[in-house]
């Protein structure tokens, strides 16, 4: 009956012909976000056209790594296995100072000092299981 | 500007439901199954009858067209069949797909259905764990997003912006369970209390436990045939499909255009149009409830109440017995049950019974036009359906 079968390891992101780059930055510490040459748009994630204007010039430019928190919650029931030994950790939706939203995750603090609009950055560093993904932390003013 | 198409050509003739919450040592299937069979049985109709089946995709069944499957398992051959994916959006899809599936000519006489056996086909983990799967691979899921997190994070801003309270959340649980308790076969039918519901423990902020709808098994079938058909056959008390409206603005929720405002704002405005009347008309909704915050949303989206306000709408009684929109009469997906896709199914046999007048002491008087708006997936996928008594036409 059961064909779904749960197991400790976390979901890797597995890259696309589309976001292959974007992963590839991360890995190098850069979050790419895609500039649309033919109307100014700024997207993330990867594609092949542009989702304002159906242009296909786009070009990979470095963010800031810089953002703001818009929306988060913290999560005290994991999802699966894998996630029980981190909780509780905070899950953020960031703004980033270029426009575009992301799906992230708070680092460097506990997840219960995180508020509205709280400026964060850009985090990229390899966990134990060697999987780097873009997860941001506090800028301490 | 599509308006009136659809208007009262069809009409649910049958309506039928499984054994719901906790029914163990049922398929998906064999829950689809029985519902049919009480939904064919309602109607009086044999299973020849039946020319077309549309089905809500179930996550325990290893079948990928359930509708197919379905219709082997009833033992007929449909001329029109589809198993529908979009969430918890897909109960109010079929009911508008099936309407313009008849005025289209593609069916005369169409069998709705769903089951699922989330609480027994699957642990509970591996059922969240089935639901959490359905967010992106790359940019979602290796945050550790569990299924709330998505509706959380809307609740959450909605907070902000509004001033809404974890205990007007909580008073939508409440209200909810009271209606369970007048429910026969209802999952959850203990008394509960805002206290209990701020007490239960965070699964993401700020969603408790019991802000948080059920697991369950179960599963519902409805008949929709022509107006002309449910005329020929006799049928007492057609409910009729006035009007119906779908939307999808995202699929990831970190491009939801906004986090406090969804998609069932387009989707209930053709449904209205369509249906020819305003949310003032409506008598009695079934508001899709997977979290206490989505129906608070919902009620200013569906325009119950104006943008904001749809806390203290639920605090002041507007969505019960007495109120301007009681919803979710049955108990909802927060008591009622919530068998996944089909969960919404249950919203649309509360809102055909009521408006049949066959609520016995849940009995909303006078309710003679109605509305279910199911969603999905972080509102993802919103649809609405329009349905009314003969007095609407």
């Amino acid at each position: 009956m059961n064909h779904i079968t749960d197991t400790p390891s976390k979901p890797q992101p597995t890259p696309d012909a589309d976001s292959d780059i974007y992963w590839s930055g991360i890995q190098n510490g850069k979050l790419l976000l895609q500039h649309c040459l033919g109307c100014d748009h700024r997207q993330l994630y990867q594609q092949a056209i542009c989702r304002a204007c159906g242009c296909d010039r786009l070009e990979h430019r470095t963010a800031s790594g810089r953002g703001t928190v818009h929306s988060f919650s913290v999560v005290y029931r994991a999802p699966s296995l894998a996630f029980k030994k981190d909780i509780p950790y905070a899950v953020l939706l960031v703004e980033l100072e270029e426009g575009p939203r992301m799906i992230s995750a708070f680092v460097g603090a506990d997840p219960t000092v995180v508020t509205f609009e709280m400026e964060v950055e850009l985090v990229c560093e390899p966990e134990a299981n060697g999987l780097t993904l873009p997860r941001f932390r506090r800028i301490s003013s | 500007m599509v308006k009136n198409t659809l208007r009262g050509k069809s009409a649910v003739i049958g309506a039928g439901i499984s054994a719901v919450g906790r029914v163990p040592g049922k398929s998906a299937l064999a829950l689809a199954a029985s519902a049919a069979g009480r939904a064919m049985a309602d109607a009086g109709i044999q299973k020849h009858q039946v020319d077309g089946v549309l089905c809500s995709h179930a996550f325990s069944s290893p079948f990928h067209r359930f509708s197919v499957a379905l219709s082997e398992y009833l033992g007929i051959q449909p001329t029109f069949s589809n198993t529908l994916q979009v969430s918890g959006a897909t109960a109010a899809t079929m009911f508008n797909i099936a309407a313009a599936a008849i005025v289209g000519g593609l069916a005369e006489t169409i069998l709705v259905a769903g089951g699922d056996s989330l609480l027994t086909g699957l642990t509970p983990d591996l059922a969240i764990r089935s639901m959490t799967e359905s967010r992106d691979q790359q940019y979602e899921m290796p945050f550790g997003i569990p299924v709330a997190n998505t509706f959380a994070m809307t609740a959450h801003r909605h907070m902000l912006e509004f001033g809404t309270t974890q205990e007007q959340f909580a008073q939508v649980a409440v209200i909810h369970r009271e209606h369970a308790r007048r429910t026969p076969g209802a999952q959850m039918t203990l008394p509960l209390t805002v206290s209990d519901v701020l007490n239960s423990g965070y699964v993401t902020t700020p969603y408790h436990k019991l802000d948080c709808s059920l697991i369950s098994d179960g599963g519902a079938a409805f008949i929709v045939t022509s107006a002309q058909r449910a005329k020929e056959l006799g049928i007492r008390k057609p409910i009729y499909i006035l009007g119906g409206g779908e939307c999808y603005t995202h699929e990831h929720i970190f491009l939801m255009p906004s986090l406090t405002t969804t998609g069932a704002v387009q989707s209930s405005a053709k449904a209205y149009a369509m249906a020819g009347c305003t949310p003032k008309d409506i008598d009695v909704a079934g508001v899709y409830d997977c979290f206490t915050g989505t129906v608070i949303m919902m009620l200013e989206d569906l325009g119950f109440c104006l943008k904001g306000e749809g806390g203290s709408f639920v605090e002041d009684g507007h969505i019960t017995y007495g109120g301007t929109i009681p919803c979710n009469t049955h108990g909802g997906l927060l008591s009622f049950a919530h068998s996944g896709m089909p969960g919404s199914l249950f919203h649309f046999h509360e809102v055909v019974q009521q408006l049949r007048g066959q609520c016995g002491d849940r009995q909303i008087l006078g309710a003679e036009l109605g509305l279910v708006h199911s969603l999905g997936a972080g509102f993802a996928t919103n649809a609405t359906t329009i349905l009314g008594t003969e007095a609407t036409l």
